[in-house]
């Protein structure tokens, strides 16, 4: 080095009083990673648009810029390995308000351990991953069983009010299930539609709620065999509504036509 | 008179609720173009009924009108009850129409005895051959085997369905001679053996032939009436160990007997179903399926009924609290499994994770080890135990903790599913369920303590 101290000393990694705003999408949240790094600073909070507050913290916008996201994404890959790419990707899906801070605050310490860091499950900082993975998961496999079908002229469509966004984890379960039929589930509280058509399926973010037409005739037949056949199963002596509860909690009732 | 599919429906559903197994686990395929129905291997639940259990499968008869007589049955030929027979049609559109709107898994369908035995097996093939090559249905199927069918038919169902099963029914053969006399051992175990030799020849050719057909990938599982009859736990999880090595069975299902009949040769009509005994079986089932455990740790000769305040895990380290405390960082996995609020994945957690750097409680806890229950079984980094005290208190304080809190959770005017002998006979003398309650469980406390 020369002389001259133009080269700073190298800068901790520390907690920045600062709110960074993003969009909200998967390239924008690896924007936040990547500005994060490069301030070495982990922010007091990251936000959507939705998701926004009056604050008095300082809030800075954080533009999508894909080409960064792809090298905080090859990063991911290739330093810290399939486990760990797979765990944030899948992490990001969840609906906890903090998710981005948790993940952010992990990614650093994964690239400062190194590729092993997914099996520290005890660490402070690794543990929530796996909490949120955990809701996510129990999430999906619920709405895989409980998601209910409606027929509307050949067309099969579902609505769901889920905590977590777990349209893309439900889509490779239902399009493997049903190749031959046009179908769509509909997200009331993401208000998003996966939809599946002449075996293609789609993404859609929806601008207005959606209504699904009443059944038809044929379709509350069905319906009513479903009921009385749920119903016709129970053991009176073994009544256990405590267990039911733990395995199908209320929230998922609304949508179960056997339950309303 | 003509019968509505509702009303065969209900008929044909509420006799095969006592069948246990609804499980749809095991196979794993997408659909492929063209076809319907996908098979998931972990299973899939689709809706709880109003007792907890969990529906998985359309759960139906063929048919309920039985030419036999086995006495614990509801369906049986002296029965007066309402019979219904599906068209096998009928049966096949309701699946499909039920699978399309995701209410169902696929289909588990069982039969009473409709004539003789290879004629209901002729039927019942009826139905999966039009769901399997005129519907194309991929879904899961589980079949159950009638007695005393030919081997011939056996074979062809098991290359139609995913899951075969035969009901052991009761867990002796003198119980088997007594209460259902038209089925013999031989029709029992015979039907198994085939299953389990025909499938791992199928497996043996799959790595040969990639498109060789598949005979029940899912394998086979059976189930058991439990409280029907005299055997101990002792001799049950005998036989359902010795089930699991030789046939290679994926799961026994446990039923407690509900009374059905006021057959002398029963227990009474207003006997209460087992089901602590059920849930011990079920939890010791576990042990030996996931546990490492072997029969003979679990119950003895001297030991042949459950712990009703513990659970056979916890009764396990109770009599074996000489080789605790373990080391978490050090101690072999099959150790780590046996201690009491360590389960499965945490043990995995622990495996991997000690690796890397060493344990302490935080990280534990993290990882979710219960350390409430552990905190007596093990040590780890900064820990060397926990101290319950000197004496009898201190037993008693290791005790309290491990004791079953399921068989204790009542509230005030209901007892729990699983109360214990003892609260329900205090109950009958007029003793309040919270006070019986309460009684028993420091009985109990103190009596393990003594054990100790």
């Amino acid at each position: 080095m020369s002389g001259e101290s133009t080269v700073m000393p190298p800068r901790k990694l520390h907690d920045a009083d600062v709110v960074y705003l993003y969009d909200g999408s998967f390239e924008g949240f690896l924007c936040c990673v990547f500005e994060s790094f490069a301030q070495h600073e982990i922010p007091f909070a990251v936000w959507t648009p939705q998701r926004e507050t009056a604050t008095l913290y300082p809030v800075r916008d954080i533009e999508t810029d894909s080409s960064r996201a792809q090298r905080v994404f090859s990063a991911l890959g290739r330093k810290l390995g399939r486990e760990t790419e797979y765990l944030v990707s899948r992490d990001f899906l969840s609906g906890q308000e903090d998710k981005e801070l948790l993940l952010i605050r992990f990614l650093h310490l994964a690239f400062a351990l190194g590729p092993g860091t997914v099996k520290r499950m005890g660490h402070p900082d690794v543990a929530p991953l796996y909490e949120m993975k955990k809701s996510l998961d129990w999430e999906v496999d619920k709405f895989q069983g409980f998601v209910r079908f409606e027929e509307h002229d050949g067309m099969l469509g579902a609505v769901i009010h889920p905590k977590n966004y777990i349209l893309p984890l439900l889509r490779g379960h239902f399009c493997s299930r049903f190749p031959e039929e046009n179908f769509m589930i509909y997200d009331a509280v993401h208000q998003a539609v996966l939809l599946y058509q002449e075996h293609k399926a789609q993404l859609l973010e929806l601008a207005a709620p959606l209504e699904l037409p009443p059944p038809s005739a044929r379709e509350q037949e069905f319906q009513a065999l479903w009921k009385q056949f749920y119903d016709t199963l129970e053991i009176k002596a073994r009544h256990n509504e405590k267990g039911r509860m733990t395995h199908c909690p209320k929230r998922f009732w609304q949508d179960m036509v056997e339950m309303r | 008179m003509e019968q509505s599919l509702m009303d065969k429906l209900t008929i044909l559903a509420d006799s095969a609720k006592y069948d246990v197994a609804c499980t749809s686990s095991g196979a794993s395929h997408p659909a492929k173009r063209g076809t319907i129905g996908s098979c998931y291997a972990p299973g899939c639940c689709h809706a709880f009924t109003a007792d907890g259990r969990c529906v998985s499968l359309l759960k139906v008869l063929m048919s309920n009108c039985c030419a036999f007589d086995c006495s614990y049955c509801v369906n049986r030929k002296s029965n007066d009850v309402p019979r219904a027979t599906f068209s096998p049609r009928e049966l096949a559109e309701l699946t499909i129409e039920f699978y399309r709107r995701n209410y169902i898994e696929g289909l588990f369908l069982s039969s009473a005895v409709l004539g003789t035995p290879d004629y209901t097996t002729e039927r019942m093939l009826t139905v999966l051959r039009l769901l399997r090559n005129e519907y194309h249905f991929g879904g899961y199927i589980h079949a159950k085997t009638i007695p005393g069918t030919s081997p011939e038919l056996i074979q062809q169902m098991g290359y139609l369905a995913d899951r075969l099963s035969v009901n052991v029914e009761l867990p002796s053969e003198q119980s088997l001679h007594l209460l259902a006399p038209d089925k013999g051992r031989h029709s029992i175990f015979r039907p198994m053996k085939q299953i389990s030799v025909a499938g791992e020849e199928s497996r043996q050719e799959l790595t040969l032939y990639r498109h060789a057909p598949k005979f029940a990938p899912a394998g086979q599982s059976t189930q058991m009436i439990v409280g029907a009859s005299p055997e101990t736990d002792y001799h049950i999880l005998q036989l359902s160990e010795g089930m699991y090595q030789k046939y290679g069975l994926k799961r026994v299902f446990y039923s407690a007997y509900i009374p059905v009949s006021d057959d002398t040769r029963l227990p009474a009509l207003d006997t209460k179903p087992p089901l602590l005994r059920e849930h011990r079986l079920y939890q010791a089932d576990w042990l030996l399926r996931f546990y490492q455990f072997k029969a003979d740790e679990i119950l003895d000769k001297d030991n042949q009924s459950f712990n009703p305040y513990l659970d056979p895990k916890c009764n396990w380290a109770v009599q074996h609290y000489g080789l605790f405390p373990v080391d978490v960082n050090r101690a072999p996995f099959e150790m780590l499994l046996r201690v009491p609020g360590i389960g499965p994945k945490s043990a995995r957690r622990i495996r991997d994770a000690r690796r890397l750097s060493s344990l302490g409680l935080d990280e534990l806890k993290r990882m979710g080890v219960v350390l409430k229950r552990a905190q007596y079984f093990i040590t780890c980094r900064g820990f060397s135990g926990a101290h319950p005290g000197r004496g009898s208190a201190g037993r008693e304080r290791i005790t309290r903790t491990l004791i079953d809190p399921n068989v204790f959770s009542a509230g005030a005017e209901q007892l729990s599913m699983f109360a214990p002998p003892a609260v329900d006979r205090l109950v009958e003398q007029g003793v309040p369920p919270r006070a019986a309650q309460r009684m028993v469980r420091e009985e109990a406390v103190q009596c393990l303590a003594r054990a100790l």
